[in-house]
């Protein structure tokens, strides 16, 4: 379980977190999602004990975080968003460091070692450096050192950035695999698709705090959708704002027109931003 | 709290914090092994530096033979040592620009465990070297050292000082670049200054006013008096050194502490 309450954090005279509460449960997965500034990073790093909030606390499986930082990061697996690899020193190299710093020993840490390169695809490249592999492998081995000591609370900065779909693909059914083995995980992302493969739970961070939290599924509920259509006779194409794209299709369809073309969007997070910000806009203006 | 949580906190479990301290220096090793061109040559250029110039330094100072000596192996120490502090502030500037520190700095290793599992290698290495010259001089040149204890007290005291200088430069700086621009400006005067290259007696006299300002100085104060048997020189000296030491090291604790965040050229 990780509990985060009001948080604030501010670097110089910008606040980076202000106010930030967040609860994550275990097997619980949640997707922190947020545009660049939000203060996603830096809820990481004060977690890891990496900086440390003017106000607010923090516990981890109920440890307090800001006042025993070591004790809590033994129940911490992170990767963060900065690519953090000795680009001399092989995958195993790193498994066995990150491993024996988390505790495990011996036969514990290489069967941990051999499980978690299987897992994400790393065994055949476990004796090349670093510096020697792909993109997508060396993201691969930067989640591995966070994933195998099997942490209470897993953070994962953007893990998929810049990664290929067999990448992303291993990483996911990592993350979930760890969440069913009741880790509490934070995962932070611009990318939604990835967060309902995860079924996970939604966290809205802006301006430092979290704005919205909940099932993806309930916070896009209430937004409208786009209907696009063109028509064969090359006429001005239809744009429509609905929250029923089925049956303004239907309508277009009764009309008689032939469609050549239909492009529906569905909501998604940038919708859900301005959605909120249109909401606090009105919040405050009435207030 | 948890039991085991409580005690890893306040620090029973002995054997966890060895454990972690020597996974990281085995790491550490590693590294440093696995791109041995900076380590070798930090280790074999001293010598035949003594091996060209201890000739040179003979003639300099006629009558008397060790003098020469002791002047071409303990200043070629000094000079080579100090040139050395490249491997310090790379092995944490490295860490820096691989954003490896921070990385650790989230595992349970903690402050003191990280500082030693990077320290001992290159620790090992300051000393590795300094041990090579001077077995060099006294098997190859025939050196003679008065007291061996005294010459163990100042390499030793000296290494230390080069550790924690070469830390803080290494996590004060903002970039590779500065780092480089530093150490040569800084070796190349304290070495000048301190009369490692030139005997002091044949210094300028301001640059001997100026001198005693220089850490090589004090290591040549030290070196040469363990040489010479001259307790009370060395012991005035490793102070000066022990102190210098302390300021670097309580400087790069204290920018360690902070972090880098993303306030950096790395």
């Amino acid at each position: 379980m990780l509990i985060a309450t009001g948080l604030i954090k501010s670097y110089g005279g910008r606040r980076a977190l202000n106010g930030f509460d967040l609860t994550v449960r275990p097997g619980e997965i949640v997707g922190l999602v947020g545009h660049n500034g939000a203060g996603k990073t830096t809820f990481v790093e004060v977690v890891t004990g990496l900086v440390r909030p003017d106000a607010g606390q923090v516990t981890v499986a109920g440890v307090d975080a800001l006042r025993h930082r070591n004790a809590a990061r033994r129940l911490v697996g992170v990767a963060p968003q900065d690519q953090a690899l000795y680009l001399p020193a092989t995958v195993r190299e790193h498994l066995r460091l990150f491993g024996s710093l988390a505790g495990l020993r011996a036969r514990t840490l290489r069967a941990a070692i051999d499980a978690t390169a299987d897992e994400l695809q790393l065994t055949d490249v476990l004796e090349r450096p670093v510096g020697q592999l792909s993109g997508g492998q060396k993201r691969r081995t930067q989640a591995a050192c966070a994933l195998l000591p099997t942490p209470a609370v897993l953070l994962l900065d953007e893990p998929t950035v810049g990664a290929d779909p067999s990448t992303r693909h291993a990483l996911l059914a990592a993350v979930l695999a760890r969440a069913e083995a009741g880790a509490a995980v934070v995962y932070t992302t611009h990318y939604l698709p990835e967060l309902a493969e995860l079924d996970a739970t939604l966290a809205v961070a802006d301006a430092g705090r979290v704005i919205a939290r909940g099932r993806q599924a309930d916070l896009l509920a209430g937004l409208p959708s786009e209907v696009r259509v063109g028509f064969v006779d090359g006429g001005p194409p239809l744009h429509v704002t609905t929250f029923d794209p089925a049956a303004t299709l239907a309508g277009v369809l009764a009309t008689g027109c032939q469609p050549d073309s239909v492009d529906i969007r569905r909501p998604g997070l940038d919708d859900l931003y301005q959605s909120i910000e249109h909401a606090q806009e009105l919040t405050s203006d009435a207030a | 709290m948890p039991h085991d949580t409580l005690a890893h906190e306040t620090g029973f479990l002995l054997p966890d914090t060895v454990f972690r301290t020597r996974a990281l220096i085995r790491h550490n090793l590693v590294l440093m092994l696995r791109e041995p061109g900076p380590l070798l040559s930090r280790l074999l250029m001293p010598l035949v530096a003594v091996l060209v110039f201890e000739p040179l330094y003979r003639a300099a100072m006629p009558g008397d033979r060790s003098a020469g000596v002791g002047q071409a192996v303990t200043g070629m120490l000094v000079l080579f040592s100090l040139l050395a502090l490249s491997i310090v502030g790379t092995s944490i500037l490295t860490e820096r620009s691989w954003h490896t520190w921070d990385r650790l700095r989230a595992t349970p290793l903690r402050p003191a465990e990280l500082l030693v599992g990077k320290a001992i290698p290159v620790l090992a290495m300051l000393l590795a070297q300094q041990v090579l010259v001077l077995g060099f001089g006294v098997v190859v040149l025939g050196m003679q050292v008065a007291d061996i204890r005294l010459l163990a007290l100042a390499v030793a005291v000296w290494s230390v000082t080069l550790l924690c200088v070469g830390t803080a430069l290494g996590t004060l700086l903002r970039s590779q670049a500065a780092f480089s621009a530093v150490q040569d400006i800084g070796s190349f005067v304290s070495t000048s200054l301190g009369g490692a290259l030139v005997p002091l007696g044949a210094l300028p006299g301001w640059a001997r006013h100026l001198a005693p300002a220089s850490p090589a100085y004090w290591a040549m104060s030290a070196l040469r008096g363990a040489v010479a048997g001259e307790t009370s020189q060395v012991l005035r000296a490793v102070l000066v050194l022990l102190a210098i030491a302390v300021v670097a090291a309580l400087l790069a604790g204290w920018r360690i502490n902070r972090g880098w965040g993303r306030s950096t050229l790395l």
